[in-house]
């Protein structure tokens, strides 16, 4: 089927505090990849200082959404919001990030414009036929699918951070940011959210964190866990965590690594006490170069790890401080 | 309140999954069959919910036969009745498809009940393919709210107040009834059956919904329906096989040995 008409890609950005995340830079440059003669336009939600980086990243210009309907983040507005913009432009593919609430959107916006979807692509590229063809990880990431959306418009997918990097930013560089004042029916938002709580202070960027040091059940207490932020200060890290570390109360589940978690993708990534269970595995795989210590011989972290030490993570990490400090200096 | 359950049988999800490469398709002999963890979850919730508010939990899976004993397991688990939703139409159905199905099943148990359906309980995603998308899709082909990543639901005046995770904590939600919420893991586990339950679970029957009792339009289903399309399968690429450091025995401190000799691998391959 032939699509011509169809040509711009919307990227519908993560906004917090004047300024889009990380992954939705990225998104700009995963849309550059196979948008062709298309646009790549960056929508905001309320905020012009993040589309204007948005251009900087590499958008050819940005829509900025406001109206009465977005003072408070409502998904069934949102999606709205999208649905609306891409019928103005007749958008070929709306990109969100692969992140709890993007991957929310990303079904809301295709249910509403009757159009497929994917969430969690970590890659893609234009096929043959102008398809995007989408990698999107199955069974915890063991086996990679490629889907298309070759019989309807727009692609609607959710990009995974650290699949594509994002673009060298052009300081100033010149670009339209429209405006949109958009008013959502109201029998289409469908719920209210009558309370935002915000109950994990610390703002823990593990998505894009370079070196990742995580704790699991092995670590046995809180007090030990704590060591762990010492390795992590020394390489300039975050700490991260398995599901029974975060359910112990250990630390928060803002660190938590894996399928119910986030799927991070450092240059760096230890493992102490960690089991390798496929729903944490899933979430570290990606890792550039991953250190497992662990007591257990047979743990099968140690069939992903580039380095393993089979010891007591306690005996091991306060040489393992010492002996790091002294490589780097 | 009456409840649905929407449940899916996976590939049991603590094993590593691997490609085939004669047959380029997940091998899966030998891997048992379970119930997709994030729907044990919503299940758990719903029956927490019943238990509290009353109702009666109807569950359904699209699947095949053998999926009869993952409703079977939920039955011993919380569930009143249960069907099995089959029909060869329905094979290769992607997120779309299978939420058109499930809202014409939805519609096909609610007059099989006498009653309309007040909450719609799936899990956030299942574990094998296509992630976080039927709910989404169901809600929207019966035209009512849905919520995502749900760990607490509570009766509420004119619907429900539901508890949502975010990245950086919750929201409190307002939602009216009919809706469908998608179930994160809440704070609990779900239960084990007692051995009476099991008992009756297993001898429970588990009719089968077919296209014709749907009617489903043979357009909406199966490959034919479905906006996306699964083109080919790959294993990711291998990553070199690791050393691992035993602890060697014949010297003074072992563990400090072997931590110096890791340290200096990593700094060999210059990641530090
Ligand atoms: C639907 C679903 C989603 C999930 N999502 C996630 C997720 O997002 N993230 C996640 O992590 N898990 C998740 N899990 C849980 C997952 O299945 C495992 O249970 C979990 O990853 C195991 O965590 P662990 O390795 O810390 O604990 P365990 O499996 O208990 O392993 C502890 C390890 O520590 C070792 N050990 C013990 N003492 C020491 C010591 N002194 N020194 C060194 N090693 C020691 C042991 O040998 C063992 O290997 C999920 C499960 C399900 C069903
Ligand atoms: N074949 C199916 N039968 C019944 N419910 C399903 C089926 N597939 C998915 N679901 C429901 O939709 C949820 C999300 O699935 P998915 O969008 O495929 O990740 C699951 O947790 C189930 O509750």
């Amino acid at each position: 089927m032939a699509f011509e008409e169809f040509k711009d890609i919307l990227v519908v950005m993560e906004v917090a505090d004047d300024a889009p995340a990380s992954v939705s830079l990225e998104n700009i440059a995963a849309a550059k990849s196979v948008a062709g003669e298309g646009k790549v336009i960056a929508v905001s939600v309320g905020s012009e200082a993040a589309a204007k980086t948005a251009i900087e990243y590499g958008a050819d210009c940005a829509f900025v959404v406001k109206g009465a309907q977005f003072e408070q983040y409502n998904a069934d507005a949102v999606a709205d919001a999208a649905a609306q913009l891409c019928a103005e432009v007749k958008a070929a593919a709306i990109f969100t990030a692969a992140t709890p609430a993007g991957k929310d959107l990303v079904a809301r916006i295709a249910s509403k414009l009757k159009t497929g979807a994917v969430n969690d692509a970590t890659g893609l590229k234009l096929d043959d036929n102008g398809n995007i063809q989408f990698t999107v990880p199955a069974y915890g990431g063991n086996i990679l699918t490629d889907v298309v959306i070759d019989s309807v418009r727009p692609q609607v997918a959710s990009i995974r951070g650290g699949s594509v990097s994002k673009l060298e930013p052009a300081a100033g560089k010149a670009g339209d940011v429209v405006v949109k004042d958009i008013t959502v029916a109201d029998d289409q938002v469908r719920y209210a959210v009558k309370e935002a709580v915000k109950e994990i202070a610390e703002t823990v960027n593990l998505e894009e964190a370079d070196v990742i040091v995580s704790g699991g059940r092995g670590m046995g207490s809180a007090e030990n866990f704590e060591k762990l932020q010492e390795l992590a200060d020394v390489l300039g890290g975050v700490v991260g965590c398995t599901r029974p570390a975060m359910e112990s109360g250990w630390i928060s589940r803002a660190h938590q690594v894996g399928q119910s978690g986030k799927i991070v993708a450092p240059k760096l990534y230890f493992a102490f006490g960690i089991s390798g269970a496929t729903q944490h595995v899933s979430g570290m795989i990606g890792s550039k170069y991953i250190v497992a210590v662990n007591k257990d011989e047979e743990a099968p972290i140690f069939d992903v790890a580039d380095v393993g030490i089979v010891g007591n993570a306690m005996d091991v990490l306060p040489v393992m401080i010492e002996e790091i400090k002294k490589v780097i200096g | 309140m009456e409840i649905l359950v929407l449940i899916k049988q996976v590939p049991d999800d603590s094993v590593d999954i691997q490609l085939d490469p004669s047959t380029n398709a997940p091998k899966l002999d030998g891997v048992t069959p379970v119930t997709n963890a994030f729907d044990t979850y919503a299940l758990e919730m719903a029956t927490r919910f019943k238990e509290a508010n009353g109702g009666t939990i109807t569950l359904a899976t699209i699947g095949d036969d053998g999926a009869v004993s993952s409703i079977k397991e939920c039955l011993a688990v919380g569930g009143d009745k249960g069907f099995l939703i089959k029909d060869d139409s329905f094979a290769d159905s992607d997120p779309a498809a299978k939420g058109y199905i499930l809202s014409k099943a939805a519609a096909k148990l609610e007059e099989l009940n006498g009653a309309k359906f007040d909450i719609i309980f799936a899990g956030k995603e299942a574990t094998d393919f296509s992630k976080d998308l039927v709910p989404a899709y169901l809600a929207q082909e019966l035209g009512v709210p849905v919520v995502s990543d749900v760990i607490a639901v509570d009766p509420a005046d004119g619907g429900l107040l539901v508890k949502q995770e975010t990245d950086t904590g919750y929201n409190m939600i307002d939602v009216a009834t009919p809706c469908v919420l998608a179930i994160q893991k809440p704070d609990y586990d779900p239960r084990y059956p007692t051995i009476k339950n099991k008992m009756k679970a297993r001898k429970a029957q588990v009719p089968v919904l077919t296209a014709a009792d749907l009617g489903t339009e043979a357009d909406k289903v199966g490959a034919a329906g479905s906006l996306t399309k699964t083109i080919g399968m790959h294993a990711p690429a291998k990553k070199q096989a690791g050393v691992k450091i035993v602890p060697p025995a014949d010297v003074e401190n072992p563990i400090a040995a072997a931590t110096a000799q890791a340290v200096s691998i990593m700094a060999e391959a210059k990641v530090l």
